[in-house]
């Protein structure tokens, strides 16, 4: 499962031992350059470094990585389609006015907006698969605490985070059982299926609260989770990467001003 | 006879839907026993075990620790749930940290430890089960034997005084659950009271000291294991089966052989059953000597030098640290389970073994053996590991 196949790679991959704040730093940073940048060409250069630290630093195998774009891309140009059809702009280079009141161009502009979204999205999709295959939850969680988000927030998202697993175990069980009586075999069939799994997984989670509350009693629980700060010094060349990282890219960022396409 | 840490006077429990899950039951745990509750599905085993630390109240009747009646206000109930340590049987529901040191730091946490004992307290309770080094790992990630390790440790790194397993061995593999048998011999060992339900009638045989057998909510039989185990009608009405050493016993006498009343506990009382019944073979030469290395104590740099000049010695490791030693050092392990009884049975046959054990368990290893010698008179030499140099005319075998 994908869940999984995320964690076990942030577990072992090659920058588990950097500073987590600075993976943050890296990861956020980028995210924030992607959304201020006038032009498409940031966005690409913080994908291509990014990808290049997953893939060379990190070591995590390139289909891997490659397999993690497919479905957020997907979306994108689902969105990109509607983006350049419906934008409108003064430099026409195809419209079709079918329908009275509505009509659909491609323009420079709207050739230009949608890629520097594309470009947008692929830049974040970047960044946050850095933050999740190098960093893993447990060590964004330390982070949290680091940055004050009250410690009630924090137990909640620990335990949230403990039981989505257990849920998941449970709801890929009730799947396959459904599967191999053919649950999924037809249309109608397969509607019915899915709501019956939802209410089981509904009352198999109810039951797993039951028993997360008594499990915490039985081990006297009064209000406090235990902090695991196992937190790793920033060496110094690590931040010297990670600023130069930085800076260079605000620098395409300013160089580049809005630069575009066509 | 220690004094007595449980006790029930006469407790009855209707569950809300209605159903009457125990109906009047009635017994006492002594200190530093190890208890076995064995009954079929439905027995009311685990509401019952679940009295034990005040999770269930009863209805009517009495629970008393340390001959104290159990308050059910939150302050003394923490302090119960703090001496009697409860394991759920299905690992997932009692883990609840997303990594395994926050899970085990959670209770010492929530006692109001701070952070330089809790972390002792963790550490300690992860080398008892054997897993160092296992603290930032998510326990999603984990194998069934291992999760039931973290478990185990979370309740051990409160320190309890009463350790209460539902069904310790459920869902793990046969060596998974020796494991987990011997680790609950080894806290035994240390000043635990063990308490267990199971229906895996073969482990909790030769490891009770007591077993209580339960139907419908009520007690069938409690004794030792040889008499609860051992009267054929009270197990089959407990849904369970006859220990196999057992039926064997029974059936030898059936057949009239002179075997002699005591029942066996372990195949090495078998072995010596069947010895008074065959001639022995003549010419034989004596036994055999079991040498104990102390994982945690002996001087271990010669122990490799030592093994390769006495090729053909068998080695058993006992205790989790002595497993993981021999581990990390590639030494190929014969037994892991039932050790000093599978060294005592090579012994018998004239061949040298060793023991690698921690070092809370080596006076049982001598103990074990002088016992044997005492009810079989066959003496074996039971030897503490040294050095090369001095080995050779080093000839201890203990008291007897």
């Amino acid at each position: 499962m994908l869940e999984e196949l995320l964690e076990d790679i942030a577990q072992k991959n090659g920058l588990r031992e950097v500073n987590t704040n600075l993976k943050l730093i890296a990861g956020i940073g980028a995210i924030i350059l992607c959304l201020i940048s006038g032009s498409f060409i940031p966005p690409l250069f913080i994908a291509i470094l990014l990808g290049g630290a997953v893939i060379y630093l990190a070591r995590v195998d390139m289909k891997t990585y490659a397999e993690l774009f497919i479905l957020p891309l997907m979306f994108a140009f689902m969105s990109i389609a509607g983006i350049i059809l419906i934008r409108g702009g003064t430099e026409i280079f195809w419209q079709w006015e079918g329908i009275e009141g509505f009509a659909v161009s491609i323009t420079r502009e709207s050739i230009n907006e949608g890629f520097l979204v594309f470009c947008r999205v692929l830049g974040g999709i970047s960044a946050l698969c850095f933050l999740s295959l190098t960093t893993p939850m447990t060590d964004i969680f330390n982070a949290f605490r680091q940055f004050r988000i009250p410690d009630e927030v924090i137990d909640l998202m620990m335990i949230i985070y403990r039981t989505i697993f257990i849920l998941m175990d449970q709801v890929i069980q009730i799947y396959h059982a459904q599967v191999m009586r053919l649950g999924y075999s037809r249309y109608r069939e397969s509607i019915r299926s899915f709501a019956l799994l939802c209410g089981a997984a509904f009352i198999a989670s109810w039951d797993a609260g039951d028993d997360l509350v008594r499990a915490m009693d039985a081990r006297c629980y009064s209000g406090k989770f235990a902090a695991f700060g196992e937190s790793r010094p920033a060496e110094p060349v690590q931040v010297f990467v990670v600023v130069s990282f930085l800076a260079l890219s605000s620098a395409v960022v300013i160089i580049s001003g809005s630069v575009t396409l066509i | 006879m220690s004094s007595i840490i449980l006790e029930a006077r006469d407790i009855r429990y209707r569950y809300p839907r209605g159903m009457e899950a125990i109906r009047g039951i009635s017994f006492h745990i002594r200190k530093k026993e190890k208890i076995a509750l064995v009954g079929p599905n439905g027995a009311g085993k685990s509401t019952l075990l679940m009295m034990l630390n005040g999770m269930v109240r009863p209805d009517t009747g009495m629970m008393l620790f340390d001959n104290q009646p159990v308050l059910y206000d939150p302050a003394s109930l923490r302090i119960l749930r703090k001496r009697v340590g409860f394991v759920l049987q299905n690992p997932d529901r009692q883990i609840i940290a997303p990594t395994v040191y926050q899970d085990v730091a959670f209770g010492p946490t929530n006692l109001g430890n701070n952070e330089t004992e809790v972390r002792e307290a963790v550490t300690r309770a992860l080398r008892h089960v054997g897993l160092e080094g296992f603290e930032r790992r998510p326990p999603h990630q984990l194998s069934g034997g291992e999760k039931k390790r973290v478990a185990i440790a979370g309740v051990l790194a409160m320190d309890p005084d009463v350790l209460v397993l539902d069904e310790p061995t459920s869902g793990l593999d046969p060596s998974g659950s020796e494991d987990i048998i011997e680790l609950l011999d080894e806290l035994n060992h240390e000043g635990k009271t063990i308490i267990i339900s199971t229906h895996d009638v073969e482990l909790a045989y030769p490891w009770a000291d007591r077993a209580i057998l339960m139907k419908s909510g009520r007690i069938l039989q409690e004794d030792i294991p040889e008499v609860a185990f051992g009267n054929y009608e009270s197990v089959r009405s407990a849904h369970l089966s006859l220990p196999i050493l057992l039926e064997l016993h029974r059936e030898l006498q059936e057949r009239g052989f002179p075997v002699q009343e005591k029942k066996p506990r372990t195949i090495l009382d078998v072995m010596h059953c069947i010895e008074q019944l065959v001639q022995k073979p003549s010419g034989r030469k004596g036994p055999g000597r079991i040498t104990v290395v102390n994982v945690d104590g002996d001087d271990l740099d010669t122990l490799p030098g030592w093994r390769s000049s006495r090729g053909s010695t068998a080695i058993g490791a006992m205790g989790t640290r002595a497993k993981q030693y021999a581990e990390k050092s590639g030494v190929r392990l014969d037994f892991t389970y039932g050790v000093i009884d599978k060294c005592i049975l090579k012994a018998l046959l004239g061949k040298d073994t060793m023991i690698l054990t921690t070092g809370s368990m080596v006076a049982r290893v001598y103990q074990r053996v002088n016992n044997y010698g005492t009810e079989s008179g066959v003496h074996i030499p039971v030897l503490p590991f040294v050095s090369e140099k001095n080995d050779a005319d080093e000839n201890t075998d203990g008291p007897s």
